[in-house]
């Protein structure tokens, strides 16, 4: 009977997913174009997103240098396309050039950081990495335009912003899929095993430190990935991308959305997003909205007060209940 | 004299001034299911710690299969074949019972780094993983996340995921510690058929009828240092022993 219960909640949740697909593709005909643009970068912010959870809600590993892969892609992306050529050879060299990076970058910070220390200690660590590749593109102002930020035009294929909302949609699909992918394989597995107990893992006989090179490898590159679309998206790169900040955006939206859950990134990133642009909004009508961050900064607290496990978490939670109590009120009537 | 399986000498750690454990060389043959005594704070666990690979020595050398293992790292000692357990219950809480062993199963099938099949297809491993929640009686509660077994479940469930393994030697650190008296015979059950299929145990334990039942060999441990070694009627009868546990009436118990 369980077992049946289970398969019907299943089939309800992919009605959902394709009446949500749905939604998502017609939207854009009906929508304004700043509404458009919204949703493009919600896609885009979800597998950045996504990118952290890998580490923090599966392998729980707090990374605070992640934007480095986030910004590295967008300044990848603005690079090439002002130093070569706008075309769209040109992207797919920035896709591999990315990758490449990103899965260079994320070993080097595993060499440091995985090897034995506590989970603080390599947050911290990786705080210090992050900062010194924000510093470096600061620094090297004729590549990456220093404090200036790095304008450049894309290849005219990306060029359509309801286009665009299309190619960021599929972006979003494919990573999900990868990664959900990934996450279940057997190495997945693992990571969920060093989150909950790596002494154990150890003992198993896994090397759990290969494994957590894996999941910062699969984490880095999707990052670096989000960020070449991101760049692609704003036709511009600068160190904001790069900074703590962003890093900062990736752990929030995971927070909303809930940790380990994956799908939870794209409730984040949406949630925020939305709150975002509704109190710039209201900017224009009552003057107290200039200090927007203020209401941004106490709308995190309620959140992580209220629901620690995020809205997905609380989701959850509210059908577990509900099962339960379908559960005790069917012995109550035996 | 069979060949040993396991072989310690001079083995030391100091923490401090203190030696927890103290020149111990031991010698634990193959297929023998022996049983390591001693007061609280005698060093028995810290004894696991050391032939796991938990903790270095800070002098003395340790053997497995006749190999020098001491700088070896646990997960190399898992590979080679040595499975322990626990004191304190040491499961993966929020997976299920089933996910706790299939990753043991897994790890010891070695699959390699896989990344894009799902964990389900691998049918070899759902079938081994099931065979061994039939053995510890947990094939009802396979669904359950295993911070919401009972505490002798867990225990169980521990053990199953070291079975899982199939080790040549299985370190056991009071597998029925907390559990309910009611439930140590079934303990006893699966050890005595685990000894049976040829497994070398390797017990830490306090409960008498359950170490009448099994052991093959008893170790004595005191504050650090190997006190006896030999077949329990032998140990049991040895006067420093019986001045060790003052009185000796625990095992007066075991001779009787």
């Amino acid at each position: 009977m369980i077992k049946q219960q289970f398969k019907g909640s299943n089939k309800m949740n992919l009605l959902l997913l394709v009446a949500l697909l749905l939604a998502m593709m017609v939207i854009p005909h009906f929508a304004k174009s700043a509404t458009v643009a919204l949703i493009s970068r919600i896609f885009i912010l979800t597998v950045y997103g996504m990118s952290y959870d890998i580490l923090r809600g599966y392998m729980g590993f707090i990374n605070l240098g992640h934007a480095l892969f986030f910004g590295s892609g967008a300044y990848i992306a603005g690079i090439l396309f002002t130093k070569l050529d706008n075309t769209f050879g040109i992207f797919i060299l920035v896709v591999l050039i990315t990758i490449i990076y990103c899965s260079a970058a994320a070993f080097i910070m595993g060499k440091i950081v995985i090897r034995g220390g506590s989970v603080i200690a390599g947050a911290m660590i990786t705080l210090a990495l992050g900062e010194i590749v924000r510093n470096m593109a600061e620094r090297w102002r004729s590549v990456t335009g220093g404090a200036d930020g790095l304008p450049f035009s894309i290849p005219p294929i990306f060029r359509d912003r309801l286009h665009f909302y299309y190619y960021a949609l599929i972006f979003m699909l494919v990573m999900t899929l990868i990664l959900r992918q990934f996450l279940l394989s057997p190495t997945g597995r693992v990571l969920l095993a060093i989150r909950e107990n790596e002494q154990r893992a150890k003992f198993l006989g896994f090397n759990t430190d290969k494994y957590k090179m894996i999941g910062l490898q699969v984490s880095g590159i999707s990052a670096g990935l989000a960020g070449v679309m991101f760049g692609v998206f704003n036709r511009f790169a600068n160190t904001d991308l790069l900074s703590v900040q962003q890093t900062l955006n990736a752990l929030l939206i995971t927070l909303v959305g809930g940790t380990g859950t994956l799908y939870g990134a794209f409730v984040g990133s949406g949630f925020i997003a939305f709150v975002q642009n509704t109190l710039l909004n209201l900017r224009s009508q009552y003057p107290i909205f200039e200090r927007w961050l203020l209401f941004f900064g106490a709308m995190y607290v309620l959140v992580v007060l209220f629901m620690p496990s995020g809205f997905v978490g609380l989701w959850q939670k509210l059908i577990s209940e509900a099962r339960e109590k379908k559960k005790g009120s069917a012995v109550d009537a035996k | 004299m069979t060949e040993a399986l396991i072989k310690t000498e001079g083995l030391t750690i100091s923490f401090g001034a203190h030696k927890a454990v103290n020149n111990v060389g031991l010698a634990l043959e193959k297929g023998l299911f022996t049983t390591i005594l001693g007061p609280n704070g005698a060093g028995k666990t810290t004894l696991f710690n050391l032939i796991s690979g938990l903790l270095t020595p800070t002098e003395g050398k340790i053997y497995f299969k006749g190999a020098d293992i001491t700088s070896l790292s646990p997960i190399q000692r898992v590979k080679m074949g040595m499975g322990r357990s626990f004191q304190l219950t040491n499961v993966f809480p929020t997976l299920t019972t089933y996910e706790n062993v299939r990753l043991a199963m897994q790890a010891h099938e070695d699959i390699g780094y896989r990344i894009f099949t799902n964990h389900r297809k691998f049918s070899k491993l759902n079938d081994k993983t099931d065979a061994i929640l039939e053995r510890v009686l947990l094939k009802d509660k396979k669904n359950q996340p295993a911070s919401q077994l009972s505490h002798g479940e867990q225990r169980k469930l521990e053990l199953g995921m070291v079975l899982a393994l199939e080790p040549e030697v299985l370190l056991l650190d009071e597998p029925t510690a907390g559990m309910a008296i009611e439930e140590v015979p079934t303990m006893i059950d699966i050890l005595q058929r685990t000894k049976d299929s040829g497994t070398t145990i390797i017990l830490i334990e306090h409960k008498m009828d359950m170490v009448k039942q099994l052991s093959d060999r008893l170790i004595i441990l005191v504050n650090g240092g190997l006190l006896v070694e030999g077949n329990p009627e032998e140990v049991s009868q040895n006067p420093e022993v019986l001045a060790a546990y003052l009185g000796g009436g625990v095992l007066n118990e075991v001779s009787s």
